[in-house]
């Protein structure tokens, strides 16, 4: 049975009717239009669907619709800024062609900045750690890690 | 040549900023007016007789409105490598688990969910075989196909088994005698290999959005290898007039090979019986399953040698799984040949290469389309037999490399090699000689192994169209497959420095069969850089030429003495006689009437340049009983192969004795690929193509018994992630261009399954030269290297401080 929620979503208050058990994912993509969230798998297991649930890195495919209320969410759609500026780790990732094909991109950006918002200057272990719960097949990584390292040194975050 | 400004340079990547703000539409992300959800219903046998089939209770699901099963599919038969055995829905049989039985559309998909589970199949199963050697012998317990030679079939004869049932391929290069190549031989060395089935895994699970149009044509979006295809599959199977068929390639989350199968004809189907547009979007699971996993490989290979090192002969039999339908099996199975037939100089060669059905989910070719197994068994090989011989592994291979202007295994006339110089740069970046110290348990060792990677020229031409528009800008119009790979990227440099501007000037359209040319074979075989690029330059020739025709007259000046750059044409030697491009287009010039170019009627202004050509990559066929070409047209220079590109890979690991845990330390990759034309995203594919080659060395599989896939799963399948590459410093990417191709655009050639090629046996090679056991099965897991150390090392204790002791001491 539908019930009414309000979910705070890049700083905006949704409305929308949702059953129990939809997924934060589904509701992002389906419901609200945010397809930015990538769905990669159906058990948290490649982080495609990552977003930023009070600042902390979160995979929207196995966490409940109903459980985000009342908390802050972030998308990848947050990061642009005004007129289209680009958040710095996303000049970054553009900068060291950590970009393939783009599908793990939202997850890995969105983890990265979870994880420089704990760990504002971490080492290539640290990063590398971090992304653990992000499986990406097109780049092996090299990349990603420079951009993120990069992005640290900019202290951007 | 001259000097390059665009082609060569890292240009950043077109779809950057789009991807980075998640603003790129996948499949999946599609939403239309009044759109359907699927589902399919897979079997849950690998072998059984459908007995019947009831869909009256999920029809009746709120949200359903449509169920189909094969009385309502197209009859055809359906195959991508010339083997049509494959129903759109299983017909009376299912061959493996997961084979689509039935399909659902509905409103939401949790009423396609609930549908799916009402729908009752009786099944009678069936004896199944899943064992590959065992379903290739010539009297097998079950026979999977035993229809077969009633199907549509474009395989020569002579490269059929029909002495072997459940046999669908057999591919034969001949060459010489092995028998006597043998006897002459000092040395012999023969092992058995085995690399197992693996999984693309791109991170965008297979989708495809149907849309049925008023007019009764119908819109494919799919997120494709392949587009041209599709048109013509849809078309064939369901009786529509091609033309009535628009595919619409949308953003791609890599394919790897994975996503050049027809998987569109289940949601054609569906809308279709609606009149609606129907998404279905794969689970992962399904991926793992009817997506396709990669085929599996039993390679033997048995090398004869001189004592001074030279190969006297080869003889080597391939056996591909294939699973329950042929698919791109025969491809891959004659394809692989190449390995073996293109980089060493072997008098005698006997290649036997099987492809074989069993019980098991059909096959998906993937990066490398069987070179990368082939590679693992033969360079594996000649580490062997570099040891038995007493010479250094790496003098062993630079011995016995085909020079240029040498003929092949095949007889063709090797052009465009610079495996030597691959060689030599990847030891050197490696250090290969200077063994690093152990750490506790751990040990480490260096391994080199080289490569190759064909692209073919059958069937593989294209066209492009380059549109020169009154705002200064390049249109690029191609119908090649951007997979996430940097194609238009790429291409648009191309056209950029044909006519001297920066590639920012330059759009590239999305490939749509109504609107961009074909592209023959899809961006697979690491075609694109080299038949497009050479299509999109002479497209720029085209376009130049009517710029220059129509310049001639403002400029007062013959054509052929005018150049552009810069949105501008000007008179050679006299560059203040110019104009703008786009005034070029205005329409009150005055001009005298005369034949426009592109033969438009007399005195027409037109309004638009658009410059087109198609590139046709020439070859000759071989001969299917010995896989020989014509010796006399093979002499002149005519090639079976586009290009052959060819890589070295080295790698440092460490395996740790006490847990047969391998670390892969440093990587280094090198490729022959005649030319970078944006080395940066050079860099990237090799990168992940490295990554690629230590997850399937070390940890990939499809796990699969009685024909379930046991790991259909991320958590269970493990591709690699950061945590288990090298560090930056310790990765790296060299590209040599000493060995230009003389018809790839500006010497390239393409690389981009090359990347992975050749990291398996380097690996296994580096393990060897660490602990001293040579593990041939893929991957080498931990269980694997401890078994094989217990083995070697028999003194070994099971477990306890008295193993690292001794280990010490033995190794």
């Amino acid at each position: 049975m539908k019930q009414l929620i309000k979910l705070r979503v890049n700083g905006i208050d949704e409305e929308l009717y949702a059953e129990p058990w939809w997924t934060l994912s589904h509701v992002l993509r389906e419901e609200l239009n945010f397809i930015g969230t990538k769905q990669g798998c159906e058990g948290g297991h490649c982080g495609a669907c990552t977003v930023l649930i009070d600042g902390k890195a979160v995979m929207s495919c196995i966490y409940l619709a109903m459980k985000a209320r009342g908390k802050d969410i972030m998308t990848i759609e947050g990061l642009e800024g005004e007129n289209g500026a680009l958040h710095p780790l996303q000049e970054a990732f553009i900068e060291h062609f950590a970009v393939q094909c783009g599908y793990c991109t939202p997850g890995m950006i969105m983890t990265a900045k979870a994880m420089l918002g704990e760990n504002p200057n971490p080492t290539e272990e640290e990063v590398r750690a971090g992304l653990s719960g992000n499986l990406c097949r097109c780049t092996g990584y090299t990349k990603i890690v420079e951009a993120i390292l990069s992005s640290a040194e900019k202290k951007g975050n | 040549m001259p000097e390059l400004s665009v082609v060569g340079k890292s240009v950043v990547r077109l779809d950057a900023r789009t991807k980075v703000l998640g603003k790129e539409e996948y499949c999946a992300d599609i939403k239309l007016p009044g759109m359907l959800h699927a589902k399919v219903l897979g079997s849950p046998h690998p072998h059984a007789k459908i007995l019947s089939v009831d869909t009256s209770a999920a029809e009746k699901v709120s949200g359903v409105r449509c169920v189909v099963t094969e009385k309502d599919a197209p009859k055809k038969l359906t195959g991508t490598g010339g083997i049509k055995d494959m129903p759109i829905l299983a017909r009376g049989v299912v061959r493996h688990m997961g084979e689509p039985v039935a399909a659902v559309a509905a409103t939401t998909l949790e009423a396609a969910e609930e549908a799916l589970e009402l729908i009752k199949v009786e099944y009678k199963e069936l004896p199944a075989i899943f064992d590959a050697e065992e379903a290739a012998g010539t009297n097998p317990p079950v026979i999977i196909h035993p229809d077969f030679s009633n199907y549509r079939v474009t395989l020569h004869p002579d490269r059929l088994s029909p002495e072997r049932p459940n046999v669908f391929t057999h591919i034969k290069v001949y060459k010489g005698d092995v028998d006597k190549g043998f006897k002459e031989s000092d040395l012999i060395v023969e092992n058995r290999f085995v690399a197992p089935s693996i999984q693309h895994c791109a991170l965008e699970p297979h989708a495809a959005v149907v849309c049925p149009e008023p007019d009764g044509s119908v819109t494919v979006f799919t997120g494709k290898q392949g587009l041209s295809r599709v048109k013509e599959d849809v078309a064939a199977a369901f009786g529509i007039e091609p033309y009535r068929v628009r595919v619409r390639q949308q953003y791609v989350g890599g394919s790897f090979g994975g996503k050049n199968g027809t998987y569109e004809f289940i949601p054609t189907l569906l809308a279709l019986k609606t009149g609606r547009p129907v998404k279905w979007v794969m689970t992962r699971e399904e991926v793992f399953v009817l997506g396709g996993p990669r085929e599996g490989m039993v390679l033997t290979v048995k090398d004869g040698f001189n004592k001074d090192g030279t190969i006297v002969a080869r003889k080597m039999e391939v056996l591909v799984d294939g699973g329950a339908y042929a698919e791109a099996s025969p491809g891959i199975t004659q394809n692989c040949s190449s390995a073996t037939i293109c980089m060493y100089r072997i008098p005698h060669l006997k290649w036997d290469g099987y492809a074989v059905y069993t019980n098991t989910p059909k096959r998906r070719g993937m990066r490398g389309y069987g070179v990368n197994e082939v590679a693992f068994a033969i360079e594996s090989n000649m580490e062997i037999a570099a040891e038995k011989l007493g010479i250094d592994p790496v003098e062993l291979r630079r011995k016995n490399l085909l020079r240029e202007g040498e003929p092949m295994l095949n007889g063709e006339i090797t052009h465009s090699i610079g495996a030597a110089e691959c060689l030599d740069r990847v030891c050197a970046a490696i250090k290969l000689n200077e063994k690093g110290a152990s750490e506790g348990p751990w040990r480490k060792g260096k391994g080199v192994a080289l490569g190759n990677k064909y692209s073919t020229a059958r069937a593989a031409y294209c066209g492009a169209r380059i549109q020169v528009t009154e705002n200064e800008r390049i249109i690029v119009y191609h119908g090649a497959d951007a997979v996430g790979q940097g194609v238009n990227t790429v291409i648009a440099q191309m056209a950029a420095e044909e006519f001297g501007i920066s590639a920012d000037r330059v759009d590239v359209v999305f490939s749509d069969t109504a609107i961009t040319p074909f592209f023959g074979g899809g961006s697979t075989s690491s075609r694109t850089t080299y038949n497009l690029g050479n299509a999109v330059r002479r497209a720029c020739d085209d376009a130049k030429r009517q710029i220059f025709q129509r310049a001639a007259w403002n400029l007062e000046a013959p054509p052929e003495l005018l150049g552009t750059g810069n949105m501008e044409v000007y008179v050679r030697g006299h560059p203040e006689r110019k104009i703008r491009v786009k005034d070029l287009f205005s329409p009150y010039q005055d001009r005298p009437r005369q034949i426009p170019a592109g033969g438009a009627g007399e005195g027409e202004e037109i309004m638009e340049i658009i410059g087109k050509a198609t590139y046709r990559a020439e070859s000759i066929p071989d001969d299917p009983k010995t896989g020989q070409l014509d010796p006399e047209l093979a002499k002149q220079g005519k090639r079976f192969m586009a290009f052959y590109t060819y890589v070295a890979k080295a790698v440092e690991v460490a395996v740790n004795i006490e847990t047969g845990e391998v670390k892969v330390l440093r990587c280094c990759g090198t490729v022959d690929l005649g030319k970078a034309i944006n080395p940066k995203t050079c860099e990237q594919q090799l990168e992940g193509g490295m990554a690629m080659g230590i997850g399937s060395a070390l940890y990939e599989v499809t796990l699969m018994e009685k024909g379930r896939v046991l790991n259909p799963n991320f958590a269970d399948y493990r591709a690699p992630l950061a945590a288990q590459m090298p560090f930056n410093e310790n990765m790296k990417s060299i590209f040599v261009e000493s060995a230009p191709h003389k018809d790839g655009p500006f010497g390239a050639k393409g690389f981009s399954e090359g990347a992975v090629t050749g990291t398996e046996p380097a690996i296994a090679n580096a393990i060897y030269n660490a602990v001293g056991v040579r593990i041939k099965e893929l991957p080498i897991t931990p269980e694997k290297v401890m078994r094989a150390l217990r083995e070697t090392y028999p003194s070994l204790p099971k477990r306890g401080k008295a193993a690292k002791l001794l280990i010490q001491e033995d190794l």
